[in-house]
């Protein structure tokens, strides 16, 4: 859609249109619907490669969970870093430029990280997860974090000092953690179940 | 106005887009982690009450 139909608020109007769709979709019917003809995808995952090793080579879908692991511990160690910073808890004697920007590396290797062996590990226990809400808020949660991270966040953060509201830096270095500790949490609950 | 004049009008309008599109999404999920957690707490003393009294 191009950006002058919207006006000079386009981020604003799509940023709106994204939460009153999510919000429609979460309490309407067509999340069932969507959520039933996903099932072939899942089903498909199982019997690929990925998913055959996965289910039978116990020590491999161990290993790249390990890495998983240390994907989230870099990612939450990452956002802790910079939203601590914003928040004008942690390295306040430091250029609040140069810890975003070297976080934001961080973070963009970690969640590489996180992708790559979380689709791995998803195919070894696909129909397990496809069944359990809380992979469906894992991924919502990670959607919405990944879009808040780099199309709400950065573009507030890597803007010079004294430019943006300090307030508004905080609420989203709080919104950010809170984002990215639901995807922990949410994860590691998938662990816990069945 | 002058290109410089229109180029700074331009730079302030998408700046005030940024924040206002950083102040929706960080209040709803602060929004929607309150109204979570409270709900949560509140399960978890009705459940205690019921359990002990």
């Amino acid at each position: 859609m191009p950006a002058s139909l919207l006006g000079p608020y386009t981020r604003t109007i799509l940023v709106a249109a994204v939460l009153a769709a999510t919000l429609a979709f979460a309490l309407s019917g067509a999340r069932v619907e969507v959520h039933t003809s996903l099932l072939p995808v899942f089903e498909w995952m199982e019997t690929t490669w990925f998913g055959y090793i996965g289910k039978t080579w116990g020590a491999a879908f161990a290993t790249v969970e390990a890495v998983h692991l240390l994907g989230l511990a870099l990612l939450g160690g990452s956002v802790l870093v910079a939203e601590g910073r914003l928040l004008g808890v942690f390295l306040t004697d430091t250029d609040q430029g140069v810890i975003t920007a070297r976080c934001n590396r961080t973070f963009n290797i970690a969640l590489a990280t996180l992708v790559a062996t979380g689709v791995f590990m998803a195919c070894g226990v696909a129909l397990k997860i496809y069944y359990l809400p809380v992979y469906w808020y894992k991924m919502l949660a990670l959607g919405g974090g990944a879009s808040f991270h780099y199309l709400v966040r950065q573009p507030l953060v890597e803007r010079g000092p004294g430019e943006v509201n300090p307030w508004l830096l905080k609420l989203i270095a709080v919104a950010s953690i809170m984002v990215w500790f639901t995807v922990a949490a949410t994860g590691r609950w998938i662990g816990f179940s069945g | 106005m002058s290109e410089r004049e229109q180029g700074e009008a331009r730079e302030k309008s998408k700046l005030i887009d940024e924040q206002l599109a950083a102040l929706i999404a960080g209040g709803s999920v602060a929004v929607f982690f309150i109204w979570y957690w409270s709900g949560q707490i509140q399960s978890v003393i009705e459940l205690l009450r019921l359990a002990y009294g």
